[in-house]
Parts: C-alpha cells; sequence; structure tokens
C-alpha cells in the first residue's frame, strides 16, 4: 500500500525549488526597491501603489474588459459548436473535435501572423470585399482584430470541455426530460444545459487565464498603443528594466485570476447545491 | 396528424436542423483554418508578399533549407520537445502514483502547488524561472529551456494522469505484489498499463505546450537557443514566407502523424516501446552529435537585431577562420539588456549608440583594440568620436542611420512636408500614420517638434513633449507599430510612418511610392556598433570577427542585404550610385546642426519617459 | 501443536490514531479452512492484509512455520490472495492473468503454460484462456481470480469477502466450489466474510471478531450452538439474548422465574446473560408452559414460520412450522440444553446491544 508514497519526494522537492522559489522571488522583488541585481534592497510598498495610478488601472481595466469580451464570445460560439457537434455520430464527433483541437497544435505566432495578412488594410479579406466593391476597412490595430486573433486562439478551450460535458450527459436523462412531458427548448434549458455546467466553468476558466495574460497578440494585432497588463508586464521586464514594479505587476495579475477562478468555483458549487 | 405524417415531419425538421449544424460548424471551421490555409498558401508564393499571391514558387522552402538558423530552431524545439515531454511524462506519472499513497497533507501541498503552476499566467511563470535562473548564475541556454518546459509541463500530465491513478483498485497493486512482483516490478507490469490512457493524454499534451510554447521559452533562453517561436517573433522586423514554408511542413508532419495513428492504432500499440526506444535514441544521438560539432573550434557569441545580417556572412566567416559562430537575435535594445543582465553570456553584441554608453558606464564591455581591425581605416569620420563613445575607445560602427518619415508620394502633399515634424499632426493624414512604438524615438520626434533636445533633462520641457504626443493621438489616430511597419508600408496601408532610415531605405526598395524626409527641426542619428563583452572568451576572435564585417565586400554584400547605411565610407558611396540609387533614405543626412545623438538617460529620466509612454499609448 | 502454520501473536495495527486490532492471538493449522466473521471494521480484512503483507502490523509477530515474517514484504510470502473485487489485471487476457505469477519467477515458458492450462482445467474454465477478462462474468472473475492465486501454489489462500459481489444462486454454488477447490489442493485457505451463513457452511473453524478483537474461536457448531456471549449470539443466527442471574450451578433465573440448565461454573447470583435459539423454543398451549403470552405477529420464511410472542416481560422470537393465529394466547417451552448461558459483557451490551442480527 504505501510502497509507493516515496515516489512524490523528486516532484516535492522539484516543484518547491523550480515553482515555489520562483514565485517567492517575484513577491520579494514586488516589495523591495533597489534594483534588480537583488544585492541592497530596501522594503517598500511603492510598486503596489504605483499601480494605483489612473493609467495603470486603466489598463488593468482594459484587460478585464477584453477577457470577458472574449471568454464571452468564445462561450456563445463555443458551446453552440460544441453542442452542434454532439448532435452526430461518434465517429463523426471524433473527427469534428480532432478538427477542432488540430489548431491548437500549430504556434500561435504563425497563426497570429496569417491574421495580420488577413486583417491588414491591403490584406486578403479587404482585397475579398473590394471584389464586390465595397470599402476596404480597417481592421489591423483595432479592438476587432485583437479580439479576432484571441478568440480564434482559445476557442478550442472552451469547445473541448463543453463538448466532453455534453457527449457524457446519459441520453435517458434526455429522454426522461421528453417523457416527463419537456419540449425540446425545455428539455435544453433544464437538462442539457444545467448538466454541461462544468465543461463550461472549465471552459471559461481556461479561457479567462489565457485571455487576461495574453500579450503577443495584442501586441502583433493591437500595435503598440495596445495595452494590457501582460503587455505593461513585459515593458517592464524587458524595455524599462524595472522589475520591481512589473514584479508588482505580476501579483496583481495572478490575484485577479484567482479571484476569477474562484467566483467561478463558488458558482460552480452554488449550481450543485441548486442541483442537489 | 397521423403518426406516419408526423414521423416524415420530424425527419424533415431533423434533416432541417443537420443542415443548419453543418453550416454553422462549417463557418467555425472557416475561422479556424482561415489563418492556417493562408500561411500554406503564401508558403508557395513567388514573391515576399504576404497578401498578394504572385504565382507558385518552392523558393521559400528552398530557402528554409538553407537557413541555418531556423533549422536549429526546429532541432531545438523538436528535441526541447521530446526531452521535455519524456522528462514530465516520467516525473508526472510517478508523482501521481505516488500522490494517491501519502498523507493529505503532502497530497495537498503537491496539489496546490500545481495548481498554482496551471492557474498562473505564462509570463509570471517565465518571470519568476527568468529570476530564478538569473538569481543561481545558471548560464541560460538549452539546460534552463528544457528545466522550465519540465516545469511548465509536468503540472499539466499530473492532473491528466492522477484521477486515473484515482480511480484504479487499490488491490491491483497488492495483487501483483501478491503474486510475487516486487513493487518495482508491479509498477512497470500492472500499475503503468492500467494508466495507458492518462498516459497517452499526457505525453500529447506536454509535447503540445512544449512545442508551441513561446513566452516562457523566450524569458529563460539564452546563448543561441532559440525555438520555432523565438525565431518568429524575432522575425517580424522582415516578415518573410520562409517561416509559412516552415509552418507548412510542421501542419503536414502533425496532420500525418495524427491520421496515421487513428488508421493504426493497433500496429502503434504493437511497437509503442520499439517506437519510442528507436525515437530517444535518434534524438539523444542528435543532441550528443550536435554537442560534439561544436566541440573543439573555437566559438564566438554574438548577440545580434533580429534579420540585421546577411546569414551567409557568417557562415563564411566560420569557414574562413575555423570557428563557431553562435548567433542570437534581440528584437530590441533593451530586451538585450535584459537578457545581458539575467545571466546571458555573449562575446560580441550590437546594440544602439545610448545603449553601447550605458554599457560603457556599468562596465559590461570591453576597449577594443583598434590593432586589430586595420579595416577601420574604412570607416566614415562623420560617425566617428560621438558623445556616445568619445574616440570609439569601445564600439566599431556597424550601421548607422537617422530617423524620419516615410511617405507616400501618392498621397502626401509636397507643401504639407515643409512642415517637418508637424506633419505628423496634420489633420489631413489622420488616421493615416504610423508612429514608431518606442518611447525614445517618439519623444525625440516631439522634442524635436517642440524645438528642444531630445536628450534633455528638463521636465517641463519633457512635459511639453507629453503634450504633444497626446495631442497627436487625439487628433490624429495614431496607431504605435513596432518593427510590422515596415511590412505594412510595403503594402502602402497607410500614408506616413516614422521610420529609421535603413528601413526606410528597404521599404523604398519595395515600394516605389514611398519617399523618405529628415525633417528640418533636426533628427536622431543613431550609430549601431560592435561592442565585446567584459566576459568575452576570445578577444582576439572577437576583433576578427569585427574587423571582417568592415571588409569592404562583406560590408557592402551586408549593407545590400538588411538596406541600413553602412559606416564604410566607400561602400556606401558605392551603393548610393548602384543598388539603391535614388533611394534617398540610404543617405542620412548629418550635416543639420540639429541632429544629435542618443546619451545616457538616468534610471530616473528613464523611467519618466516610459511612464510618460505607457499613458500616451494606453490613454 | 506442530501443525500450526501460522501464529499471530499479541498483533495490532494502528491507523492514524484509530487502533484496529486490540491484540490478536490465533493459530491457524495447516489445511485448515478458517473463516475470519465479524462486521464491517471489526478488523478481519485487516488481519487478512497483516498475513498477505500488505500492512505492517503496529505490534505482535505473525509466524509462519515459526518464523516471524511480520518484516518480510508480501511478494517474498508463500500467501496467495483473492481481492475482494477480484483486482484482475483489465490489459491482460485469462491466460496471462493466470501466468502473471509465474511469468514473474522467470519459469520456463512450457512449464508455465502446463500449470496454467492444468489450473484453468481445475476451474472449469479450460476454453477461456485467450478471452479478455473484462468479457467474463462475476462468477468467472472469481474462478480465473481464484486460479491466479492458487497457481503459484502457495502454502496458504487468502480470499478477501470474495463472494460479496456475486448473486445469491452463484453465491452458494462459489461455495461448495471452493471447499471442493480446498479439498483438492489441499493448503490452508483464510476466509474472510461477514456473512455468518457462509462463514458456518464452509469452515473448519470460524473465528468471530469484533471491534479489533476476537470474540470466539470454534468449530461452526460450537460457534453456533454455544456463543461465549451476547455479540457472537446476536451475530451468528437470530436468538433470544436475555438478561439473567444464575442462582447457582445448572440453575438460572430470569423473567420472574427459575429454570434448569446444563451450565455450571458460574458464582453464585453471578449476573449472566442467556440465548435461547428461536428454533429450539415450542409453543404450547398456556397450561403447559412456564412462561406464556400472545402472538404478536407471524411471517412465513418458507421452511418455517417467524412468530413474534410478546410476554410479560420481553417478545420471544420463535421459529416453528406450525402456523398461530396473531392475537392466539400461547404458552413457551424450552428444555434445559435449549438454555446456553455466557459472561455478561458490560461494555458490549451497552454499546452496541441492539447489534447483530
Amino acid at each position: 500500500m504505501k510502497h509507493y508514497n516515496k515516489l512524490v519526494r523528486p516532484y516535492l522537492i522539484w516543484s518547491i525549488l523550480i515553482i515555489l522559489v520562483p514565485i517567492i522571488m517575484i513577491v520579494l522583488y514586488s516589495v523591495t526597491t533597489g534594483g534588480n541585481a537583488l544585492v541592497n534592497i530596501s522594503f517598500t510598498l511603492k510598486n503596489f501603489t504605483k499601480i494605483g495610478e489612473p493609467i495603470y488601472l486603466e489598463v488593468i481595466k482594459k484587460s478585464l474588459i477584453l477577457g470577458l469580451i472574449s471568454v464571452s464570445i468564445c462561450l456563445v460560439v463555443g458551446y453552440i459548436l460544441a453542442y452542434f457537434i454532439t448532435r452526430f455520430d461518434d465517429s463523426v464527433q471524433d473527427l469534428l473535435i480532432l478538427l477542432v483541437t488540430i489548431p491548437m497544435w500549430i504556434n500561435t505566432l504563425l497563426r497570429t501572423y496569417a491574421w495580420i495578412s488577413l486583417l491588414s488594410d491591403n490584406g486578403l479579406i479587404n482585397k475579398f470585399l473590394s471584389l464586390f466593391g465595397l470599402n476596404a476597412q480597417t481592421f489591423m490595430y483595432t479592438d476587432f482584430a485583437v479580439i479576432i486573433g484571441l478568440v480564434s486562439d482559445i476557442l478550442p478551450f472552451m469547445v473541448i470541455p463543453i463538448h466532453t460535458s455534453i457527449r457524457k450527459i446519459d441520453p435517458s436523462l434526455i429522454e426522461a426530460a421528453q417523457d416527463l412531458g419537456a419540449d425540446k427548448f425545455h428539455t435544453f434549458t433544464k437538462v442539457t444545459l444545467k448538466m454541461s455546467i462544468p465543461g463550461v466553468i472549465n471552459g471559461v476558466m481556461m479561457t479567462f487565464l489565457l485571455s487576461i495574460s495574453t500579450f503577443v497578440i495584442p501586441k502583433l494585432l493591437g500595435g503598440g498603443q495596445y495595452m494590457l497588463v501582460g503587455n505593461l508586464i513585459e515593458n517592464q521586464f524587458i524595455s524599462v528594466g524595472n522589475w520591481n514594479f512589473g514584479s508588482a505587476l505580476s501579483i496583481i495579475l495572478t490575484i485577479i485570476i484567482l479571484i476569477g477562478l474562484r467566483l467561478m468555483k463558488r458558482f460552480d458549487k452554488e449550481e450543485k447545491e441548486e442541483a442537489e | 396528424m397521423s403518426a406516419k405524417e408526423k414521423r416524415v415531419k420530424t425527419r424533415k425538421n431533423k434533416n432541417k436542423s443537420r443542415v443548419l449544424y453543418f453550416v454553422y460548424i462549417a463557418c467555425c471551421f472557416v475561422f479556424f483554418y482561415l489563418p492556417i490555409v493562408v500561411t500554406m498558401v503564401f508558403s508557395f508564393n513567388s514573391s515576399k508578399s504576404l497578401t498578394n499571391l504572385t504565382g507558385f514558387s518552392l523558393r521559400w522552402y528552398e530557402r528554409l533549407i538553407n537557413d541555418g538558423s531556423i533549422m536549429k530552431a526546429v532541432y531545438v524545439s523538436l528535441t526541447i520537445a521530446i526531452f521535455a515531454t519524456f522528462i514530465s511524462t516520467v516525473l508526472g506519472l510517478i508523482t501521481a502514483i505516488g500522490l494517491s499513497k501519502n498523507r493529505r497533507v503532502i497530497k495537498n501541498v503537491i496539489l496546490n502547488i500545481n495548481n498554482i503552476n496551471i492557474m498562473s499566467p505564462d509570463i509570471v511563470i517565465a518571470i519568476g524561472l527568468m529570476i530564478l535562473f538569473s538569481s543561481i548564475m545558471m548560464p541560460k541556454g538549452y539546460l534552463t529551456m528544457l528545466l522550465a518546459h519540465v516545469a511548465f509541463c509536468t503540472p499539466y500530465v499530473i492532473t491528466g494522469i492522477y484521477p486515473k491513478v484515482r480511480q484504479l483498485d487499490p488491490s491491483i497493486a497488492d495483487a501483483a505484489m501478491d503474486l510475487g512482483a516486487t513493487p518495482f516490478e508491479a509498477l512497470i507490469k500492472v500499475i503503468i498499463p492500467m494508466l495507458k490512457d492518462g498516459i497517452y493524454a499526457g505525453i500529447l499534451l506536454a509535447f503540445t505546450m512544449s512545442f508551441d510554447d513561446f513566452v516562457i521559452s523566450y524569458f529563460v533562453t539564452g546563448n543561441g537557443v532559440e525555438n520555432i517561436s523565438i525565431v518568429v517573433y524575432n522575425m517580424t522586423k522582415r516578415t518573410n514566407p520562409t517561416i509559412n514554408a516552415l509552418s507548412t511542413i510542421v501542419i503536414l508532419v502533425i496532420v500525418i502523424l495524427i491520421v496515421t495513428s487513428r488508421l493504426v492504432p493497433s500496429l502503434l500499440k504493437k511497437h509503442a516501446k520499439k517506437i519510442v526506444a528507436i525515437g530517444l535514441a535518434i534524438v539523444m544521438g542528435l543532441a550528443i552529435f550536435a554537442g560534439v560539432r561544436s566541440g573543439g573550434k573555437k566559438v564566438l557569441r554574438v548577440y545580434n537585431a533580429g534579420e540585421y545580417i546577411d546569414p551567409e556572412l557568417l557562415t563564411e566567416f566560420e569557414t574562413a577562420y575555423n570557428c563557431k559562430v553562435v548567433y542570437e537575435t534581440f528584437d530590441s535594445n533593451e530586451s538585450m539588456y535584459t537578457k545581458l543582465k539575467s545571466g546571458a553570456q555573449y562575446d560580441i553584441l550590437i546594440p544602439s549608440d545610448y545603449m553601447i554608453e550605458r554599457l560603457i558606464k556599468e562596465e559590461l564591455i570591453q576597449p577594443v583594440n583598434w590593432d586589430n581591425i586595420p579595416n577601420a581605416a574604412g570607416l566614415n569620420p562623420d560617425i566617428m568620436n560621438l558623445a556616445y563613445d568619445p574616440g570609439n575607445e569601445f564600439s566599431v560602427p556597424y550601421f548607422w542611420g537617422s530617423v524620419g518619415i516615410l511617405y507616400d508620394t501618392t498621397v502626401v502633399d509636397e507643401k504639407d512636408l515643409d512642415a517637418g515634424w508637424e506633419l505628423l499632426r496634420n489633420e489631413k493624414y489622420a488616421g493615416n500614420i504610423y508612429m514608431y512604438d518606442s518611447e525614445r524615438d517618439s519623444f525625440m520626434v516631439a522634442l524635436k517638434a517642440c524645438g528642444y533636445s531630445m536628450n534633455t533633462d528638463n521636465t517641463e520641457e519633457i512635459d511639453q513633449a507629453y503634450d504633444w504626443l497626446i495631442t497627436q493621438r487625439n487628433s490624429m489616430d495614431v496607431v504605435y507599430a513596432g518593427d510590422d511597419v515596415i511590412d505594412n508600408m510595403i503594402s502602402g496601408n497607410k500614408a506616413l510612418a516614422v521610420v529609421y532610415s535603413g528601413d526606410g531605405a528597404y521599404i523604398m526598395c519595395e515600394n516605389e511610392d514611398m519617399d523618405f524626409i529628415e525633417p528640418a527641426q533636426g533628427t536622431n542619428i543613431w550609430c549601431d556598433g560592435m561592442v565585446m563583452t567584459t566576459d568575452c572568451k576570445d578577444e582576439t576572435l572577437a576583433e576578427t570577427f569585427m574587423n571582417y564585417m568592415l571588409d569592404p565586400e562583406v560590408a557592402s554584400r551586408n549593407s545590400v542585404f538588411v538596406g541600413y547605411t553602412s559606416p564604410v565610407k566607400a561602400v556606401a558611396e558605392e551603393l548610393e550610385e548602384t543598388e539603391f540609387e535614388g533611394i534617398s533614405a540610404y543617405t542620412p543626412g548629418v550635416a543639420s546642426g540639429k541632429n544629435e545623438v542618443f546619451r545616457y538617460q538616468e534610471t530616473k529620466i528613464k523611467q519618466l519617459f516610459a511612464d510618460l509612454w505607457t499613458k500616451v499609448k494606453a490613454y | 501443536m506442530n501443525d500450526a502454520l501460522i501464529e499471530l501473536k499479541n498483533l495490532s495495527k494502528n491507523f492514524e490514531d484509530q487502533q484496529v486490532l486490540k491484540g490478536i492471538d490465533l493459530t491457524i493449522h495447516r489445511n485448515e479452512f478458517l473463516t475470519l466473521l465479524g462486521p464491517s471494521g471489526c478488523g478481519k480484512t485487516t488481519t487478512l492484509r497483516i498475513i498477505a503483507g500488505f500492512e505492517e502490523p503496529s505490534g505482535g509477530e505473525v509466524l509462519f512455520d515459526g518464523i516471524d515474517i511480520s518484516k518480510v514484504p508480501s511478494h517474498k510470502r508463500e500467501v496467495n490472495t483473492v481481492f475482494q473485487k477480484y483486482a484482475l489485471f483489465p490489459f491482460l487476457n485469462v491466460y496471462d492473468n493466470v501466468a502473471f505469477g509465474l511469468k514473474i519467477k522467470k519459469m520456463d515458458e512450457t512449464v508455465i503454460d502446463h500449470k496454467v492450462k492444468s489450473m484453468l482445467e481445475l476451474i472449469g474454465l479450460p476454453d477461456f484462456a485467450k478471452r479478455d477478462v473484462t468479457s467474463l462474468s462475476g462468477g468467472q472473475q472469481q474462478r480465473v481470480a481464484i486460479a491466479r492465486a492458487l497457481v503459484n501454489e502457495p502454502k496458504v489462500l487468502l480470499l478477501d469477502e470474495p463472494l460479496g459481489a456475486l448473486d445469491a444462486k452463484l453465491r452458494k454454488d462459489m461455495q461448495i466450489e471452493l471447499k471442493k477447490i480446498q479439498r483438492e489442493v489441499g493448503i490452508t485457505f483464510i476466509f474472510v466474510t461477514h456473512d455468518q451463513e457462509e462463514a458456518l457452511s464452509m469452515s473448519d473453524t470460524v473465528v468471530v471478531m469484533n471491534e479489533g478483537i476476537i470474540q470466539q474461536v470454534g468449530t461452526p457448531e460450537d460457534i453456533y450452538n454455544e456463543p461465549e456471549n451476547r455479540f457472537v449470539a446476536s451475530f451468528i443466527g437470530e436468538s433470544n439474548i436475555i438478561e439473567a442471574v444464575m442462582k447457582r450451578d445448572l440453575l438460572v433465573s430470569f423473567d420472574g422465574q427459575d429454570f434448569e440448565c446444563v451450565d455450571k461454573g458460574f458464582k453464585n447470583n453471578e449476573d449472566v446473560e442467556v440465548v435461547i435459539r428461536p428454533e429450539d423454543i415450542d409453543i404450547v398451549k398456556p397450561e403447559n408452559a412456564k412462561l406464556t403470552g400472545t402472538v404478536k405477529s407471524i411471517v412465513f420464511r418458507g421452511v418455517h414460520h417467524e412468530i413474534v410472542v410478546e410476554t410479560e416481560f420481553r417478545d420471544y422470537l420463535i421459529h416453528t412450522t406450525d402456523y398461530f393465529e396473531p392475537g392466539l394466547s400461547v404458552g413457551l417451552t424450552f428444555g434445559p440444553d435449549d438454555i446456553h448461558v455466557m459472561y455478561r459483557m458490560d461494555w458490549e451490551s451497552e454499546s452496541r446491544g441492539g447489534a447483530g442480527r
């Protein structure tokens, strides 16, 4: 029984060294000043109070809004897609889900570049539009471009958990609901939707996590003025070289994510309690 | 309605909804696959354009195979992914098995640490690891990248396998041991086969994540080790279809792998062990081979901006001087500085003037022995002995130029050009303008427009410049673009852009409608120079390299390839007449007394500019 | 006794802060079919797992052929186990499951083949060698699990509630089958169950356990007819358990009357308990009996009727083949040898008064 309990030791040590220690160091950076070398440090909360400045709050707000919009789009588009996929036979479903996963295998940067050539002012979409005599639209460096790029990147993370949870629903439950007189719409809302909540929660958590911390997609599709928390952090570490402030921002970002996930979990719990 | 009619009707409805499903799913897949198809189609384009199909060719595939840095990145991505997958699967597997047999406290500790890792944004993990590796003075490179990949893959493997372990009948292991198997035999012969599905899923996930990772690799690598994502990211400056060719191959390989693994699962199952063993053997062989190959020879580690050299010159240098060049690229001076400070080691850096001054001040680079650089005689005196490095004690010019406005002659009115930098606030061109996404260059424009020195530390002047930028932003609907401005201007997406003269020259070569001016209010004259780090391993070789780059023939080829102005006077003058004839941007003006060179900034001023710039962009 | 195979000496086991075995002393003989019987949580499975080597005892000794094996890992012990849910390896077929232990021992292929085939013969599944174990029925899986254990020729076979997952009919068949197999292979079987009927019908020796303590060891007949305490009496079969006072040897008093009995050796006027099995009570006319009451309920149970008779002091449970109308006044009689006197267990009667069946 106990033979394998020692097997966790390598990972325990490993995870402390390579997961916990870095986090502690980020925390240390965030509450000190004294440059990046950590030689003569002094403790301060200045890095956190700086985040309170309206400009940074604005950046955080923008990140949150963009995250919420992308997650909502993913939820609506992804749920319908996942639901429709479950309407097919098993083998077709497998194929369709495989097709959803393949893009995840292809480098995000490459796909984002492809969106640039699609969306740019003289890009393929505008060329396509001009075939119908429509005026060229500006897509690049707008919210639209960033959201399109982001959604195409994270949508599979929404579709797959939802699909799994809908597929798991016992068909006899749906038959039971119909047997008890529920019409199609009610069967869907009362049974399918309810039962797929865990998948939805998983999907929302995953996409929220990915969208709130992204920095490459807004940088490439939104241009320099598209400043999200991720970009701000990258800037602090790479261009500005203020690791202390960057660390403080990272911690705030992590806290935002943890709060978001906690809210989702609570929602999940309430849902379950209600079901009971 | 009879039962039969009803049935017919439902069937009809069913067919109708089927059509709806199909249409919707098809639309979603168009959305998913459009970028991928575009990538693939343009890999066969005969020209460089990523928006204009000009014809079919395989030249980008040819170039891909010949491009050493991409092939090396493929090798790095692949081997790192395989090793990281292997290590994290084994580590995750034994941990998941061990977890179920542990006390709740330890279980919770591990699962919580795992969750922290999964819930943390990539960028935070990346930064944590970067800080960790620098503070323990671990040289950045293959090993740090591998460790980082194992670090972020393993938690996913554990969360994938652990539920399967919990579903196991606990007496299964007992049964094996009861039948005489040692605990180890029970693990290998019973527990692992029973977790097969979870393990496959873990392998797949770890491999995908490792192979695709950009953010974490970007922060933790160094010493010339780059994976595909990093190379792609640093290629933004001059995107070209080589990378499309690469992704087409990657896509095909993945599709073939998936299809074969679906079609012949039995085959895979039967020979899984053999396949894994052979695969690992090949990879290890390659790794050792790669290690051996570089062993013995002298090594020169060069750190340069992306797409800032003709790669053939590096190969030729290697053969000529029987050495190995470890070549790595950065996307900005600042990221180069961060890398350097976080422990990456190089022999030669090629940063810009103000960064050179900073490196001198922080004693990160050492003086050059000019005796070893006879080709220096040909250098243009105009760009020697500038304020950032008086007497060129530390730096050997590499390329130089100015900053100016690139404009579309078909859109911009000749008369408006007289306004100089104020052209950028001419509302006629609102929404038709790119600013360069760099606080230095944008504040330079604003300060010059206001008539101040760009090296000012007077906060009032800086505030005025800030206001200039804010009004410009508000009235002009500006896009702050990075190096993607080059592709955008080649495609003629907008009428005005602030660009470096070298990029201007490159764009003008590709798009005849473009022209370049240096405003009369004065501009930035910049100079990128080759410098030797203080921990340079082989000064003689480094100086040989510097001398080589100044050789007239080499300098000429390099200048033609990159489009920037050569510091070798004779070469620049010759190219003005030949290759770059009529390209005004190739000849930066040095005459204007108002032109300046960027100087080192105090941390406080730098921070002020950074904060103001964030405000300009984010508001 | 020289045919002792396994001796447990003062065996104890703690899980975290809970003591599940509180000093077990037990001798198990060669060729014995021994059953550990008790309610769940009584420590019977833990005892079995200690013998198998899956758990280490917290205290005490496990002697195997006179040698302490409590530190020997399970894979080095000459015992094999049949698990509750069989624990067959789902990724191996029937043949490979049975051959597992032999392959681990790196036996010659032809020897393995021979042994596995004869073992499949023994359990009556000779044609199932290539079958997937997951495709077998519960009873077939059960047999494979037994074959997998026996093929290693252990000195002891441990069976951990192996019949629990089977339906009633199959269970009966397997009981007979198991007994048959035990006779054929001629080794010690240690069988764990909570089903008293199973225990009584198969075992040579029954060990009744409760709360980490052995309550009684004996043949099925001993256990049934002469339970040592209220727990054993109530756990094994149905019974009327009555608080009584032992007036003197051969005379016990309860329900306000004195009864002759066959028990002696108690102190005079000691508080005791008396057990009378329901089938030992006869229903007679009220005037012919010491105890009288009215029939409260009657339920037909197939072979017999189960009758509850309400008397002045308590309800009596009686099994009889006759039928009595509820409400009828009846008398109850039983002979001196139908009364079994036991020591009274204070902790038992308080905490577990109603336990058992």
